[in-house]
């Protein structure tokens, strides 16, 4: 026995959705003009805001709000060891310790300006462009500004230290944003000792995670140092930028929400309402579909198929404009996710509108809405 | 014939559309399969009516429309649409043709809500343009037809899924002589293959060339 089909499968209710969407091109383009329209109002005003709100707190960001920096006079008792401490502690996105400074010299250059060299300790350089296991002690990584001082064009050579203490130039680094203040900076990278060689430290350099979570890992940072002479030891944060970071983030970003909201409830109700009428201007179409056998639930799917179609494409094309006025206008972009969360929510928008005519096309008695003159 | 042939039962069947105004009431009648049944009377006496209640487009306010003995004047929504798609044909009285899409689009609507391979049933839609004489491609668009051309595009899309009940509104008011009898043969041929055929007209010679005639 052939089994009898029950509808039509999903790609000729797709061919079908799409035919109907060409076969009436004005409505359909007025539907994409809206949906794009909407996107576009969206991504033009609260999407500048945001792009805006980026750029600001980008700024912030590379002035080193999530740093913490611990300054150790000699004697002070602070070590090696904390670094195996940190390993334990929550929050922190990178860290590294740096020995007192000592001066070298390119040995080229014996009376050439001196810059100042400090032995790194660390489990991770790679930020600052150092290969893993370049810790062996005798090689050092100068930026760029380090070794215009030194007098190297290309980061090769010998240094020299005033106690006769030399050093291979391997390699130069790329100063992270958290070791600005080290410029002209110049590092002898030399992973964590062992527990019987622990070495003294002047500096150390944590980074944490998150901007909010400076000021809990400074105090436990400040709680594990137990260091002989607390008063040798001074904790520096960037509290204050990572503060005014939240404020603008938090004042941009809501200002920015409720405008998002805002614009798409307004563009959002006018689509709503064209739509509805679009539909209801094609009830007869839905009558004579239904009394051929068109049940509720395909028309209902045709009709929101249709529109996803059409919003989908009105997303993309309004998105496209909008990056294209943004770009033009030498405004900062907003992030990809939110470009993309416009697009959806737009999309969004014009099926949930669409759907409350389908319904009620759909559950009109076929020939009521056939005798619609 | 795809669907087996269908006996149809119209049982103490009332409606209104206004609640004062009552357009049939108490009307019972019994369809066979493999007869033409037309229905005559005076405008406005619910002969169209009639036919959307037996072709499950409307529900009736009282009484029964039963298929092989089953009522189905009160089933599901999916049922009632399943049983359009797939064992009813519909000739409407203004050929009720998309005027958005192209006359095989039209021919093909009933094939796509039954599931139905939409390139064999293009095949067989063409088969009917040339047996009904329609002398169109099958790209024109409707608004290119006369009214002729158009109820003859509706009785074809009303024959491609080969129907166990055919019902037609006024089928031959567009047509001249010789186009009324094309139709006329292939309300008998249907009949002939085992449908129920019931037309609602006002054509002298179609009423004549009925099996049977019912007033209202």
């Amino acid at each position: 026995m052939t089994a009898v089909r029950s509808g039509p499968s999903r790609p000729q209710i797709f061919r079908e959705a799409l035919a109907s969407a060409l076969a009436a091109p004005v409505t359909s383009l007025l539907t994409l003009i809206m949906v794009a329209g909407m996107c576009t109002a969206v991504l033009l005003t609260s999407g500048r805001t945001v792009g805006a709100e980026q750029a600001v707190v980008s700024s912030i960001d590379s002035a080193g709000t999530r740093s913490i920096v611990v300054r150790a006079e000699v004697g002070a008792g602070l070590d090696t060891s904390m670094l195996r401490r940190l390993e334990t502690l929550d929050g922190i996105a990178w860290y590294g310790g740096f020995g007192p400074a000592s001066d070298v010299w390119n040995a080229a250059f014996p009376g050439g300006n001196p810059v100042a060299i400090r032995m790194a300790y660390g489990p991770d350089w790679s930020d600052a462009g150092v290969p893993a296991g370049a810790t062996d002690g005798g090689s050092a990584y100068a930026s760029p500004e380090a070794l215009a001082e030194l007098g190297m064009s290309h980061a090769f050579g010998r240094l020299t230290g005033a106690g006769g203490q030399g050093f291979t130039v391997a390699g130069h680094v790329d100063t992270p944003a958290h070791l600005d203040f080290l410029q002209p900076l110049l590092i002898a990278p030399q992973g964590i000792p062992d527990r019987d060689r622990e070495t003294e430290l002047s500096l150390l350099v944590v980074v944490a995670e998150r901007p909010d979570l400076v000021a809990p890992v400074a105090d436990a940072i400040t709680a594990m140092l137990a260091a002989d002479d607390p008063g040798k030891v001074t904790v520096e944060t960037s509290e204050e930028l990572a503060t005014l970071r939240a404020m603008v983030e938090g004042q941009l970003g809501s200002f920015g929400q409720a405008l998002t909201a805002g614009i798409f409830g307004i563009t959002g109700a006018l689509t709503a309402a064209i739509l509805y009428g679009i539909v209801m201007m094609r009830r007869k179409d839905y009558g004579r579909r239904r009394a051929l056998g068109a049940s509720q639930r395909l028309i209902v799917s045709l009709l929101l198929v249709q529109t996803l179609i059409l919003a989908l494409t009105g997303a993309f094309l309004g998105t496209c404009v909008s990056i294209l006025v943004l770009g033009l206008s030498s405004d900062p972009l907003p992030p990809t996710t939110y470009l993309f969360s416009v697009g959806i929510l737009s999309v969004a928008v014009a099926v949930l509108a669409s759907l409350i005519p389908a319904i009620v096309a759909s559950r009109r008695e076929p020939i009521a809405e056939l005798r619609v003159p | 014939m795809t669907s087996p042939p269908a006996r149809l039962t119209a049982r103490a069947l009332s409606f209104r559309y206004d609640a004062a105004v009552p357009l049939l009431e108490d009307w019972t009648s019994a369809f066979e399969a493999g007869e033409v049944v037309g229905v005559t009377g005076p405008s406005g006496r619910g002969k169209s009516t009639l036919l959307y209640l037996l072709g499950l487009m409307l529900r009736p306010s009282h009484g029964e429309v039963l298929l092989d003995g089953e009522p189905v004047h009160a089933a599901p929504d999916r049922a009632r649409a399943r049983l359009r798609a797939h064992r009813f044909g519909f000739v409407f009285q203004d050929a009720a043709l998309d005027q958005s899409r192209t006359v095989l689009d039209n021919i093909l609507e009933a094939a796509l809500y039954r599931g139905d391979d939409l390139a064999t049933a293009a095949q067989r839609a063409r088969e009917l343009m040339d047996r009904f004489g329609v002398g169109l491609r099958p790209t024109a668009r409707p608004g290119q037809l006369s009214g002729g051309q158009a109820q003859r595009i509706a009785l074809c899309r009303a024959l491609l899924g080969d129907p166990a009940v055919l019902l037609a509104d006024e089928p031959t008011g567009n047509l001249d002589a010789e186009s009324s009898d094309l139709v006329i043969e292939a309300l008998h041929d249907q009949a002939a293959r085992g449908a129920t055929v019931i037309v609602v007209t006002h054509d002298p010679t179609l009423v004549e060339r009925c099996d049977r005639q019912l007033t209202l």
